[in-house]
């Protein structure tokens, strides 16, 4: 058997890293296990520093059922970089939650393997057990808070949706299967292209996989469980939830799409087209009445998603350059606002945007990252959305999208005035009660280098651009 | 044309009539509408009555010991094809199978020290 291990050394690392802090965590006792939080941070950031010597390397393994290549390797950084934040941000707020320190942080670890064998994987098999791994790593995750009754409440409902949604898509690849009597995906396109006519069962396949993975990404209609579950969720977990879990899925559903089904693409880059608008034009438009903020950024994450999708749309090296570009930064803006709304949290105990009131003057520092955050999010220019939203609008706006590259640019105007109001609140409101509010170390560092990164990405986004153009021509490769 | 279709009429026809038939039949059979008696309106004929409350509850750590049983258990399938080829699969197989069964014994671990096992 001749397999080249060192190739996979990222993942190895990663399962290492879960269970060695596993171990640790059963050795030391219990007062002393504050510190595998930073232990799981500072793993990360080192697998992180690896990864980046995997750059070029484009090469299968096992005859095409995992993928090693620039596009993977991008988006394995991704989710290593989400997942370094959040446990950078989250540790005071797991430490109030009180029960099973470590193991929040193993989860995570678990969660994020869960993603980066998913955007590696070539073959159906393997994506439905990548798929698996991050989705019940999240559910676990997302019922953390056990003495919450909002927490168990989003769990339950996520892992029934959940598995409704696993069962569409594993009806989809079934029958995907069926029809081509393979699960590589790269050999499923030469199957496809290989047949006089599309067999209907195939259609009925592809749309069933649209319905999985729609569910995955939040997109309308497919996106009722996404507000409940982000607001019931320990915050860090949501974050995390609206970050990785979406982009893997965008990163394992492009793959699908571009690589097993182009010869009907005219067909499903309609139907992505029409998902995008009714995304777009539901979630800003929902996200604006929000009382509660993690409600709220649970909306304006649908209404990113449809924002991501016209790249889908595309369907080229300019939409997947589009999609992994604007991916990154939308890492940064939203693990930034999710830092604020979780240490504003653990602080007073609440998530009603009326109680931001006057946050400008109790801590200049979370005022500052949210809006940045949250402008970037609207596509203010200076900000790194901006410059996200112009490669995916121009990824299909001579492609004959003009229309959904219309209702994009309306709707993100429409979304400047919730985002705004927001800022309004913290900045023009008096504070109701004026002490102020701690913020630790580790959390101070994520929310500098999220609001860093925004305004750095958004003034000179030639280095991501580079790197994201990088990974999409390896897509096609 | 019409007469490769009669087949699914007969069938028709038939899937109509059947159910109707049973239905009768056990009308005409069964006594207890007619003479209802309180042993034949018992909800077993035989076995034993239920006693108390039928909706009890049970203890949630049984469902541990399911969990870490299913875990062993999936281990042996996977040491059973092993078993049978290791010998022409080499030394990498058998590191293998090592690290594999060495995760399942760090959560076998985990499970012991949280009290998993424990019947409070």
């Amino acid at each position: 058997m001749d397999v080249n291990l060192s190739l996979l050394s990222i993942e190895i690392a990663t399962v290492v890293l879960a269970l060695g802090v596993l171990i640790i965590g059963l050795l030391v006792p219990k007062e002393q296990k504050y510190g595998l939080g930073y232990l799981v941070t500072i793993g990360l950031a080192i697998i992180l520093f690896v990864s980046f010597s995997f750059y070029g390397i484009n090469t299968k393994m096992f005859d095409g059922m995992y993928i090693i290549d620039d596009y993977s390797v991008f988006f394995k950084q991704l989710f290593l970089i989400s997942a370094t934040l959040v446990t950078l941000a989250a540790t005071l707020y797991v430490k109030k939650i009180g029960t099973n320190y470590g193991e929040f942080f193993i989860m995570i670890v678990f969660a994020t393997l869960g993603m980066m064998i998913l955007s590696s994987a070539g073959d159906l098999i393997t994506l439905y057990l990548a798929l698996e791994t991050m989705t019940i790593s999240f559910y676990i995750l997302t019922g953390f808070r056990k003495g919450d009754s909002k927490s168990i409440e989003a769990a339950v409902k996520y892992l029934i949706l959940g598995a409704l949604s696993s069962g569409v898509l594993l009806f989809g690849l079934s029958l995907v299967y069926g029809m081509t009597g393979t699960t590589v995906i790269s050999e499923v396109a030469l199957k496809i292209g290989e047949m006089a006519s599309m067999p209907p069962a195939l259609v009925v396949g592809v749309v069933f996989l649209v319905g999985g993975f729609g569910f995955k990404i939040s997109a309308v209609p497919f996106q009722m469980w996404s507000p409940d579950v982000y607001e019931g969720a320990p915050t860090p977990v949501t974050a995390f939830l609206a970050v990785g879990s979406k982009a893997a899925a965008f990163a394992v559903l492009m793959r699908v799409f571009l690589i097993a089904f182009p010869d009907f693409s005219a067909q499903w880059r309609v139907l992505f087209a029409a998902l995008a608008a009714l995304t777009i034009i539901v979630g800003n438009l929902v996200a604006i009445p929000q009382t509660n903020i993690k409600r709220m950024l649970a909306y304006s994450s649908i209404a990113q998603a449809g924002y991501i999708m016209t790249g889908v749309v595309a369907a080229n090296t300019a939409g997947v350059k589009g999609v992994a570009f604007y991916g990154m930064l939308y890492v940064f803006a939203t693990i930034g606002a999710f830092t604020v709304v979780m240490n504003f949290s653990a602080n007073t105990g609440s998530d009603e945007i009326k109680d931001y009131a006057g946050l400008a003057q109790r801590s200049p520092l979370l005022a500052a990252v949210l809006t940045v955050c949250l402008l970037s999010m609207a596509g203010i220019p200076p900000l790194a959305g901006f410059a996200g939203k112009f490669y995916l609008f121009s990824s299909i706006v001579s492609q004959g999208y003009l229309w959904l590259v219309i209702i994009g640019l309306l709707m993100s105007m429409a979304s400047v005035y919730y985002y705004l109001s927001v800022a309004k609140v913290m900045y023009m409101a008096d504070p109701q009660d004026d002490t102020p509010i701690i913020v630790p170390a580790g959390a101070k560092a994520t929310l500098l280098i999220t609001m860093a990164v925004t305004v750095f990405l958004g003034v000179y986004p030639q280095p991501l651009s580079v790197l994201a153009n990088m990974a999409a021509k390896a897509l096609f490769f | 044309m019409l007469t490769s279709y009669a087949g699914v009429v007969v069938v028709l026809i038939i899937g109509f009539i059947f159910p109707g038939i049973l239905l009768g039949i056990s009308r005409i059979l069964q006594a207890s509408h007619r003479n209802p008696t309180p042993v034949k309106l018992q909800t077993y004929e035989c076995g034993l009555e239920t006693q108390g409350e039928t909706w009890v509850q049970f203890k949630i750590s049984y469902f541990m010991y399911a969990l870490v049983f299913v875990a062993f258990d999936v281990e042996t399938i996977f040491l059973y094809p092993w078993a049978i080829k290791f010998q022409s699969l080499g030394l990498f197989a058998i590191v293998e199978m090592f690290i594999f069964i060495a995760i399942l014994v760090i959560g076998f671990w985990y499970a012991w020290k949280e009290g998993a096992l424990e019947w409070m």
